[in-house]
């Protein structure tokens, strides 16, 4: 060590004898700090709600005890007593082994039992089997999954298009994709049970807007802008959203979409649609509500429908454009977590996208058979029919309910039986009672076909009119 | 945290300071920063030591005080979303060994840098407000408080 250097450090010693005292006692304290953290003994910070003791004795008095033995079921709950369906229930369906017409599947254009179909999903079962055995990012895409999703997005004349394996989770998936915690969603009252379930996925804050009410949504949204200037910083990490249905699936009617794009560009919103009823049955080429209305599909950011209904295959998927749908590709649990489709199902539904881009006549066929049981479905004395007169899927309801959902439920239940006797199959809609956010009035779910023909719809509608007055007083 | 093979962790943050080597990594740059410092020509050596501690500090109080929210996907729908990284480290657990380390770092620096700049009261000021500004925040106390709304959202 050279001699400059020792005559460096004997200084800095000279120095910390000449230190002023404050410093020595704030170098004091930050030592003994340090001793103190060794020693400190971890622990976990609680978000610490203390109760006082009336509180205390307030929740305890609220709460009521379960039942240790959930009470048994009755003999007539539909998931005791079942209807068995033998045989593919397309216009025609076998119900406890009886012939019936079928007004009960949402086979909205007839696809389900299909010859061309059928040929291309065997072909495809003898090329790839039946499962996948794999999600999407696991040897889970398979040529027709590419081929399908590019012919989902050609068709609804999106950037790209994304399946999911399982109809329900389409929805369900896509809706915590995008909002998290601490993101707003304005959704209608009405909107189907996939829809709750993503928004109960999400943990993002809820408002529900009075079903079709662009005014009380109008007003939420005021409500919002409101808070929002108070707390700009907080407005501007927090997303806003809007969940509705093209064609509600528990209502029959229509979302007024061009209303709902004006507001998405007034309060800066993120339009989410589904369009499970809608998709292959509303608009010239069957692309839906955006068609019906001649809204431009790039003003709705997430269009997602059903491949069960009009498809009449397994499955779902959302189009939009590249960067909104790709986000799904990591994020939508659905896609990343469960077993891609069936290669068969997915050659089914490109099929069934064949068939419907060779003859866009289907959708107006349909449109003119949902006129017209809508027509013929006014006005049977005691029933009251809700829905649009371009919805397949009509409700019919009691004029007057008794009051208690189980007698309602019973006396449509038993003009189901009736009709069922006279080769009509006819259901109730169901839902799960204690967990839907609005629960619908108790009623019978009229499925209108592109297959149906005109005695059919007479038949039918003379069986409901006989059981009508012959039960309803 | 596993380094190449899948981990079980919602939020990669929360683990990312007990993994292998960072302590290490985290003092060499340090180190290195010190040396960079040290090689450019006429800077003195207490103002090289204040330097390299208000970087330091700055640093520290950038990546642990105020970024909020993780750099991954995490599939708890962004529970971290208002939480910086020193609040979400350990699941919020406190006094933890790597939350010690980062809580001592900076005081030694500071008393070294004290004995480099030869207990100059300028540099002491300077050194003793970059060190508070890391310091408090990690006081269990503060967990989750954002003074006057400051970095709130």
């Amino acid at each position: 060590m050279s001699s400059g250097q020792q005559w460096v450090l004997v200084e800095m010693v000279q120095a910390f004898y000449e230190a002023p005292a404050y410093h020595l006692i704030l170098e004091g304290i930050l030592i003994l700090w340090i001793f103190r953290l060794l020693f400190s003994k971890t622990y976990k910070l609680h978000e610490t709600s203390k109760l006082t003791e009336k509180e205390k004795e307030e929740l305890i008095e609220e709460w009521q005890p379960e039942p240790l033995i959930a009470p048994l079921l009755s003999k007539q709950q539909p998931s005791v007593k079942y209807d068995v369906v033998t045989g593919p229930p397309s216009h025609r369906i076998i119900v406890n082994g009886r012939e019936c017409i079928n007004f009960a599947s949402f086979n909205f254009l007839g696809l389900l039992d299909h010859e061309q179909i059928k040929q291309k999903a065997l072909a495809s079962l003898k090329k790839y089997g039946v499962g996948t055995c794999g999600p999407r990012g696991f040897y889970g895409t398979f040529d027709v999954h590419l081929e399908l999703e590019s012919r989902l997005a050609n068709f609804m004349k999106t950037e790209e298009a994304i399946i999911y394996s399982y109809g329900f989770a389409t929805i369900a998936s896509a809706i915590p994709a995008y909002s998290k915690r601490g993101d707003i969603i304005f959704v209608d009252e009405a909107a189907c049970f996939s829809i709750q379930k993503g928004l109960q996925a999400s943990r993002s804050i809820i408002k529900y807007f009075k079903h079709n009410d662009f005014d009380d949504l109008e007003r939420l949204l005021k409500e919002q802008e409101q808070e929002d200037q108070k707390n700009p910083r907080k407005a501007r990490v927090t997303r806003k959203f809007v969940v509705v249905e093209g064609l509600y699936i528990n209502t029959a009617d229509i979302c007024p979409l061009p209303e709902l794009v004006n507001l998405k560009y007034k309060y800066k919103l993120r339009i989410f649609l589904e369009e499970s009823m809608s998709f292959g049955v509303l608009g010239e080429h069957g692309r839906g509500v955006t068609e019906h209305f001649g809204v431009n599909i790039d003003d709705i950011d997430l269009i997602s429908a059903n491949m069960e209904n009009a498809m009449a295959s397994i499955g779902g998927f959302c189009c939009g454009r590249s960067f909104v749908i790709d986000h799904q590709r990591l994020s939508g649990q659905g896609y990343c977590f469960s077993a891609s489709l069936p290669p068969m199902l997915a050659a089914a539904a490109i099929e069934a996208l064949n068939i419907m881009e060779e003859n866009p006549d289907i959708f107006t066929v349909l449109r003119e058979k949902c006129s017209h049981v809508h027509k013929a479905l006014c006005g049977i004395p005691g029933l009251k029919l809700v829905g649009e007169p371009f919805s397949p899927a009509l409700h019919l309801q009691l004029e007057r309910g008794s009051g208690s959902r189980d007698s309602d439920m019973q006396l449509l239940r038993s003009i189901v039986d009736h009709c069922l006797e006279k080769h009509v199959a006819l259901t109730l809609a169901r839902y799960l009672e204690r967990e839907e956010r609005l629960l619908p009035p108790a009623s019978i779910r009229m499925v209108v076909t592109a297959e149906h023909t005109e005695e059919d719809i007479q038949q039918a509608v003379r069986c409901i009119r006989e059981a009508a007055s012959a039960l309803l007083k | 945290m596993n380094v190449g093979v899948a981990h079980s962790e919602v939020n990669p943050n929360t683990r990312v300071m007990n993994s292998r080597g960072i302590w290490l990594t985290y003092l060499l740059l340090t180190v290195v920063l010190h040396i960079i410092l040290l090689s450019i020509p006429f800077f003195t050596v207490p103002l090289v030591w204040t330097l390299t501690n208000v970087i330091h500090n700055l640093v520290m109080y950038l990546f642990l005080h105020t970024v909020k929210g993780t750099p991954f996907e995490t599939p708890d729908q962004g529970k971290a979303r208002l939480l910086t990284h020193w609040e979400q480290m350990d699941y919020g657990v406190q006094f933890t060994s790597s939350r010690k380390f980062l809580t001592i770092s900076p005081i030694v620096l500071h008393i070294l840098a004290s004995f480099y700049t030869k207990y100059d009261p300028t540099h002491f000021l300077i050194n003793t407000c970059s060190l508070l500004s890391v310091l408090l925040p990690k006081l269990p106390q503060f967990h989750g408080v954002r003074i006057f709304g400051i970095n709130k959202y």
